[in-house]
């Protein structure tokens, strides 16, 4: 129980915010963490496929589109077979309601222009390069489709168009036929996809050019780029790369591809922002409230706890002027305090009764060694007067036996402990006369009193046990005379009792020798008895004090406190 | 003791009900910034030649990008600059946040751009400077090296000595200046061109060809001309045409339109000199955005937008047909 070993921990409603805060913490921290990543993959994953689903609608569009325009070669094709008037009626018709192609035209094997049908623009005299007709993939196939190129046959007029051109079967001058066309139907309906807030779609060929763009005049612009050739590299399907996801899907019947660009970030990094928000917002008030928590335990528990500790400290330091208020509080609270209550009560009572038993003890021992008091003394006593008488000392024998008389009767007094200080006195010189017969005249004494004192009680036998001991121990050895000083006197509160001899002295061997030893058979009450008697009746503060000297003498100090009639009866 | 108990615990609660109030209130305050977009006006010289048309269409693909609120204005003539400060101080009027600004004149419009600046609008330049201090960025060619370059074009091109004439425009544009600068630097360097004269003309093709037209009939020595923009190139073109003189004369020209691009297939025009108007529109209105979101830090003093020689040879080479030819 030593507690300097004993760990001290911190206040209770600090550790129980720290330790609500932690758990929160960690656990909002780990909740948080995995449900973050559960989001994000979740995110990520739908990302996906709402860009898969996107570029399959504009691949399912576009596809429908290359199929018209097949469509419309086939019946262009056709329309070669009819001569003059009719086919040139023919083609007008179709580009009046095919809004998107530029021009029909037919070249030589060697790509030069023999027929273009166009509304509204006639082709140059002098075509300075026709990027329509590519004469590498005309080696090679029976069709092709051009990347993207500016429309460069007419004069003041260059739309960007794509070439499908197939060869013509059996025909001497004109073995090629070709449609230019714009992307006017389909660039609105691919602007138009959107995947998330910032995604979109492109079309590129086989090859990594971009056919058609959103955003084609920035790419064209040098603002924008795309990374179509690393794209090309790659088959259909959907590809997540830090950020952007890529969705890429054939067209049907096509060399062009759908690409569906989405940014990973910007659809996850805003849910995150705003989650991370409520869990800060949910961090924050449970600290608040493990605050509040805190703050109210330290109400209901706390001080209630230390109230209790205070008041057991008080009680320590003072048990016998405790008096105990119960703690209110929590029931846990009540029960310790109310137990705390009856041990205060349990022990005050204990204290009280062994006090009373301590004085009891005393007094009957106080008796005893009263009773006993002291046959030898008795014997000398009487041998003295006896011997006076034979010698004819008549008066002498009668203060003899005076004083024998008077100390008896003060010692006995009606079996009283308390006596006035006039008796003790009294009795204290009937015994110093006594000795002083005895010792034949071998020292000399003098009282030196505070009248006001004389009516206070005191310990009876208080002064005779010490005034014996200053004979026997310190006059008796002497040669010459020696002589003892009592005096009475008040101490602020206090009387004080001083008896001083200037016999042989002590050394401080024997001071507490005479302090701490029970009386012998020899001696008569005995030193230590008053010394206790004192401290029994009126605390640790009161007592015997002896200063000595060797050779110089003694000096006894009495202290006990002013104790008027009435006021300690019941002792 | 008792009563004291509950009160604590009341004030307890209280305690935690407002601090959870103002949790959800902090919480509730942070994330509202989507209002009504920000408003631009794009204020510039012209919006006739295909040139501005082109920037424009830059302009308005950053405004829809940025959720912008852009209007564009113009004066009737590239060189009525009291025109374009009332056009300024309109679009002030008006409410607008940034100015993007392309200046008539260099220094007779500082003063209208100061006065709005001064209100705390921002300004970005693009195409053609101004002479202020609160210009936040210039984006547009380095037109002394475009200069530079047109010189070139005709040194390479053109063989034997050279007796050029230069169509310039108006003589407070500060671009057409550089412009000419940086040509006759190159010329002189050259040791075999000579500057026969310079003329001032308006930015109207009508006018230029006019003036061009004079021009060469009272110099009939000079085989290079220099035209420093588009209308200018235009109209010197056609003079050109008229006389007839495609073979004998080197004709440099200035940005893009369809009929400088015929003109390049014909032969009146040998090379042209072309700008990148729609970048400048995009990067214009971007960095009014940038300004507006408290990004001012991030734009450079001088944005130097690429510019390219076109001829015969390269026109409709894929670098080429994307720099010439706009795509709907």
């Amino acid at each position: 129980m030593s507690p300097a070993r004993r760990r001290r921990l911190p206040r209770l409603w600090v550790m129980l915010v720290g330790m609500v805060a932690g758990v929160t913490a960690v656990v909002l921290f780990a909740v948080s963490t995995f449900f973050i990543a559960q989001y994000r993959a979740g995110m990520i994953q739908s990302a996906r496929t709402a860009s898969a689903q996107a570029c399959n609608q504009v691949a399912v569009t576009v596809a429908r589109y290359v199929r018209d325009m097949n469509e419309v070669m086939d019946l262009v094709q056709t329309s070669m077979e009819y001569e003059g008037a009719d086919r040139d009626e023919f083609l007008r018709d179709l580009l009046r309601v095919r809004s998107d192609v530029v021009a029909v035209t037919t070249y030589t094997e060697n790509g030069d222009l023999v027929d273009c049908w166009s509304l509204d623009h006639e082709p140059r005299d002098q075509i300075l390069q026709n990027l329509s007709f590519d004469a590498e993939s005309a080696a090679s196939a029976d069709s092709y489709v051009t990347p993207p190129h500016v429309e460069t046959i007419f004069e003041s007029y260059y739309p960007w168009v794509v070439t499908m051109a197939n060869r013509l079967p059996g025909k001497e001058t004109a073995a090629w036929v070709s449609l230019d066309l714009s992307f006017s139907t389909i660039s609105e309906y691919i602007s138009n996809v959107g995947i998330g807030a910032h995604g979109y779609c492109f079309l590129m060929d086989r090859d990594g050019n971009v056919v058609y763009h959103p955003q084609q005049q920035l790419i064209y612009s040098g603002l924008k780029s795309e990374d179509t050739a690393h794209l090309a590299e790659l088959p259909d399907g959907v590809w997540t790369e830090k950020t952007v996801i890529y969705s890429i899907t054939g067209i049907e019947d096509s060399t062009w591809r759908v690409v569906g660009v989405s940014y990973v970030d910007e659809l996850v990094d805003l849910s995150v922002k705003a989650m991370l928000r409520i869990c800060l917002g949910v961090a924050a008030t449970v600290l608040a409230a493990a605050l509040g928590t805190g703050w109210v335990l330290s109400r209901i528990l706390s001080r209630p706890l230390a109230a209790l500790a205070s008041a057991m400290e008080r009680f320590e330091q003072d048990a016998d002027h405790f008096a105990y208020e119960p703690v209110s509080g929590t029931r846990e609270v009540e029960e310790l305090s109310d137990s705390f209550g009856h041990m205060v009560h349990r022990i005050q009572h204990l204290m009280a009764t062994v006090r009373e038993e301590e004085v009891n003890l005393r007094k009957t021992e106080l008796k005893a060694l009263q009773a006993q008091i002291n046959p030898h003394f008795l014997y000398n006593t009487l041998d003295s007067i006896a011997w006076m008488c034979e010698q004819g000392r008549n008066a002498d024998a009668v203060n003899m036996v005076h004083a024998l008389a008077r100390l008896f009767r003060i010692s006995i007094s009606k079996g009283h402990e308390l006596i006035p200080i006039r008796k003790e006195l009294e009795h204290a010189e009937s015994y110093l006369q006594i000795q002083k017969y005895r010792y034949k005249n071998q020292f000399t004494y003098d009282f030196k009193v505070d009248e006001s004192c004389l009516d206070c009680l005191c310990n009876k036998i208080t002064l005779q046990p010490i005034l014996e001991n200053a004979i026997a121990h310190g006059l008796d050895l002497m040669v010459e005379p020696g002589h003892i000083d009592v005096e009475v006197c008040r101490d602020g509160k206090d009387i004080l009792f001083r008896v001083q001899d200037d016999g042989v002295g002590m050394d401080e061997e024997q001071v507490r020798h005479i302090l701490h030893s029970e009386p012998g058979d020899r001696t008569g009450i005995g030193i230590k008895n008053v010394n206790d008697r004192l401290r029994i009746y009126f605390g640790e503060g009161y007592g015997l004090r002896i200063e000595s000297e060797p050779d110089e003498g003694t000096c006894v100090e009495i202290r006990m406190p002013q104790v008027r009639e009435g006021e300690y009866e019941t002792k | 003791m008792k009563q004291n108990n509950t009160r604590t615990r009341m004030a307890a609660v209280l305690l935690g009900a407002v601090l959870a109030g103002s949790l959800l209130l902090t919480g509730c305050m942070a994330p509202t910034t989507a209002g009504s977009p920000h408003k631009v006006a794009l204020v510039v010289k012209s919006s006739e030649t295909q040139f501005f048309l082109s920037m424009f269409a830059g302009a308005e693909a950053a405004a829809t990008e940025y959720n912008i609120d852009l209007t564009i204005t113009a004066p009737d003539s590239e060189e009525d600059y009291e025109a374009q400060n009332l056009l300024v101080e309109q679009a002030v009027s008006d409410g607008a946040e940034v100015i993007v600004f392309s200046a008539t004149d260099y220094e007779n419009t500082a003063s209208a751009i100061d006065a709005a600046a001064q209100k705390g609008i921002g300004i970005i330049a693009i195409d053609s400077d101004v002479d202020s201090k609160e210009v936040a960025t210039y984006i547009g060619t380095d037109n002394y090296a475009a200069g530079c370059m047109a010189a070139q074009a005709a040194l390479e091109r053109a063989q034997g000595q050279l007796n050029v004439g230069i169509i310039n425009y108006g003589l407070n544009s500060a671009n057409g200046q550089e412009r000419e600068r940086g040509a006759r630097d190159t010329l002189e360097q050259s040791g075999r061109a000579q500057v026969v004269q310079v003329v001032h003309t308006k930015a109207e093709a009508q006018a230029a060809k006019a003036d061009t037209l004079a021009l060469l009939q009272e110099h009939p020595e000079i085989n290079v001309l220099l035209a420093f923009n588009e209308p200018t190139s235009v109209g010197a073109a056609e003079a050109v045409r008229e006389l007839d003189a495609a073979d004998t004369v080197f004709l440099v020209g200035f940005d893009t339109n369809v009929e400088t691009v015929d003109d390049l297939q014909t032969g009146e025009v040998d090379a042209l000199i072309v700008q990148n108007p729609y970048a400048m529109g995009y990067l214009g209105v971007e960095s009014a955005y940038k300004w507006l979101t408290g990004r001012a830090g991030e734009l450079e003093p001088t944005v130097d937008t690429a510019t390219r020689i076109v001829d015969r040879e390269n026109l409709f080479a894929m670098d080429s047909q994307k720099a010439l030819f706009a795509f709907n």
